[in-house]
């Protein structure tokens, strides 16, 4: 087919069309959030429950592989038509394309509770990961929900916290946000205590969902508070850190290089450890007025979660793939791990102590990852790479 | 790379927000019609260009037939009567190669600083270039009921006008270029130039552009944010006005005022300097139509 001059002209402007579409595509970010870990027993043993997209599973702390699924009457391994063992997943797209953020809820009977992006809570019978029930919900969810006392405290993405019953699913109370709440509510006495978006640090009361007190942070706040000696420890979007009391007053703070989006982490000498999105790791002294012990870059590139801490050292995961081993005193590398092709380390981490559930004899640091073919990386204490976990 | 283009429009839009009482509406407004202000001399180069190549297409014509066997020659003789009038053949494409990186990262801004989920905002920081405006995030994101960041088709009902709007700014913008480039052709036709292929082929393509744009940027703005909608109506007002014959002489007359004297000077005398190029046409035959 020889084309015509005209005709060459229109594909030629269809194809630069196409392009300038396209680059304007360019470094638009795809997706919602990043991985949701956290621990959930399974079979009387406990697993690491991965919620990402659209879809959540359970993985053997042990091997990083799937949990398998068991025929409870026989204690066999439940197996596919051709004879492959079931692995223990639940499929959104089996569920109106469910996308999952946040840590299941472990519920009596071997049922989960699990929330998903689509405005619904999940009831999974965890035997055989079939949803029995749905709940709607009115907003997104992308934080762990908070259980006390058999009723939910959901906090939504675009603003609120609401308290629901565990059994009947009534709504208890709602109280609103002028915007998101994108961390876990906590649970202090009678309050209940969660950030928002929209600057503030929220107290109401657990029962009647009345406000306590707020806290202008001065910037949004996107992390649950460390509860430690009757104080709370948050930072915020304006380059902050605060020590705030149980009644709202902030008591002391601290300026960071750039946002804090990780919930700080503690040792038994009172140093609050702190990671922000420059990549820097702030130790700081809760004894004497948040004043600082030492401060370091870690990485180029930013830290979203916040660190651990275990025995001398710190460690904290960022942007770049890095996985950085601090030394607790004076904030210098022991180690770094570089995870290759060097996702970038959004989630949360996950310390796991040696214990006959876990089914693990040291003691393990999981991170995860934005990249489904190393979702959850494991580690050693001293930093030796003990699995990867691929979807 | 992009990133150099893109994180000083997303600062600009924050600061902007900032001054203007946290409007991100008017912002996203101020900011695009200070850049389209602001690109309106690349957008003027490239039409004068367009035009003087409209111009030379009959000489061009007559050039490719004389040479029809010898590329190297007429590729030559080309360059020759580029030169010779004062004309970059890329001279057209350059302009709009810059204003695209530009628009883009715009487009790009107003994506990233309305960043509503998790994985979206934390890059925010990274492209807020001066400090003092961290304070502002989240930025408010819902505007007369509807949620920038979201699609028409997710918003009320009503959001349904923005594809709309976007559809019919397009349409009126294409429309308007289509006007001037006909009205080249048709100053070219007075001055007994011929209708070669290449300049009826430009015709056509840009009466499907007419056609094809309004209908492409209206489906996309379906699927697209409210705020990237709000973006491609302002952007299309502005070039609507820039288009405009009345709007031309406005901002030809801002422009112009800017240069210096000596520039007015090197100007008449480049004037001067064309005139010659205009003397071959009025001598040049027109050829009989074919029915």
């Amino acid at each position: 087919m020889k084309l015509t001059n005209l005709k060459r002209y229109r594909l030629l402007f269809l194809l630069v069309t196409a392009v300038v579409v396209l680059s304007g595509c360019y470094g638009t970010r795809q997706g919602t959030s990043w991985p949701a870990i956290g621990l959930i027993e399974f079979n009387d043993e406990q697993y690491i429950a991965v919620s990402y997209n659209g879809q959540m599973e359970l993985v053997r702390p042990d091997t990083g592989s799937f949990a398998s699924l068991i025929n409870p009457a026989t204690g066999e391994i439940r197996r596919t038509e051709n004879n492959d063992p079931r692995t223990w997943v639940l499929n959104g797209p089996d569920y109106d394309n469910a996308q999952f953020f946040s840590s299941p809820i472990q519920l009596e009977d071997d049922r989960y509770l699990i929330a998903d992006y689509n405005n619904r809570l999940l009831e999974v019978d965890a035997i055989t990961t079939t949803v029995e029930d749905i709940t709607p919900v009115e907003d997104h969810v992308l934080a762990n929900i908070l259980v006390v006392d058999d009723v939910l405290y959901i906090p939504f993405q675009n603003g609120g916290v609401t308290a629901m019953t565990l059994d009947d699913k009534d709504v208890l109370w709602s109280y609103p946000t002028e915007e998101g709440v994108w961390a876990q509510p906590i649970n202090v006495e009678n309050q209940i205590i969660f950030p928002s978006l929209d600057h503030q640090l929220y107290s109401v009361d657990i029962d009647s969902g009345e406000l306590l007190w707020t806290a202008d942070l001065e910037g949004g706040i996107a992390s649950t508070p460390l509860l430690a000696n009757d104080r709370l420890y948050v930072g915020s979007f304006n380059k902050k850190f605060f020590e705030i009391s149980l009644d709202g007053e902030i008591l002391n703070d601290y300026d960071t290089q750039n946002w804090v989006w990780g919930t700080p982490a503690i040792d038994e000498d009172g140093i609050v450890y702190v990671t922000d999105l420059s990549g820097y790791v702030h130790a700081l002294d809760t004894n004497d007025d948040l004043s600082s012990v030492w401060s370091v870059q870690a990485s180029p590139r930013g830290i979203r979660p916040g660190p651990i801490v275990y025995e001398d050292r710190v460690i904290v995961a960022s942007r770049d793939g890095i996985v950085h081993w601090l030394d607790k005193r004076d904030g210098l590398t022991i180690n770094d791990q570089e995870i290759e092709g060097n996702p970038e380390l959004l989630g949360d981490l996950i310390f796991l102590e040696p214990s006959d559930t876990l089914n693990i004899d040291e003691p393990l640091i999981v991170v995860s990852s934005t990249n489904t073919g190393e979702l959850l990386i494991a580690f050693g204490i001293d930093g030796r790479q003990a699995w990867v976990h691929k979807r | 790379m992009w990133d150099l283009i893109i994180n000083p429009f997303v600062t600009l839009l924050t600061w902007f927000y900032s001054v203007l009482n946290q409007d991100i509406v008017l912002a996203i407004v101020v900011l695009t019609v200070i850049i389209r202000f602001l690109t309106y001399p690349l957008l003027a180069r490239q039409q004068e260009s367009s035009r003087k190549m409209q111009q030379l297409q009959p000489q061009l014509k007559k050039l490719q037939e004389k040479h029809k066997n010898d590329r190297e020659k007429l590729s030559e003789a080309q360059m020759k009567l580029y030169k010779e009038h004062g004309v970059n053949p890329v001279g057209g494409c350059l302009p709009l190669l810059i204003q695209f990186p530009i628009l883009i990262g715009l487009y790009q801004a107003i994506f990233f600083a309305l960043a509503a989920t998790p994985f979206q905002l934390v890059d925010l920081p990274e492209r807020l270039l001066i400090p003092g405006l961290d304070h502002l995030i989240p930025i408010q994101r819902i505007w007369l009921g509807m949620d920038l960041t979201l699609p028409p088709t997710t918003n009320p009902t009503y959001a349904l006008v923005l594809p709309l709007l976007v559809l019919v700014t397009t349409w009126a913008q294409s429309k308007l270029t289509m006007s001037m480039s006909k009205q080249n052709k048709s100053d070219d036709d007075k001055d007994g130039s011929d209708d070669t292929s290449v300049a009826g082929q430009a015709q056509a393509m840009t009466q499907s552009m007419t056609t094809i744009m309004p209908l492409m940027f209206g489906f996309f703005s379906l699927s697209f944010s409210v705020g990237l909608s709000i973006y491609f109506v302002t952007s299309n007002l502005v070039g609507i006005v820039q288009y405009s014959p009345q709007g031309r002489a406005v901002l030809d007359k801002i422009f112009s005022s800017n240069k210096s004297e000596a520039d007015v000077i090197v100007d008449s005398k480049d004037e001067e300097e064309d005139e010659p190029v205009k003397k071959p046409r009025k001598t040049t035959k027109k050829k009989p139509r074919k029915k």
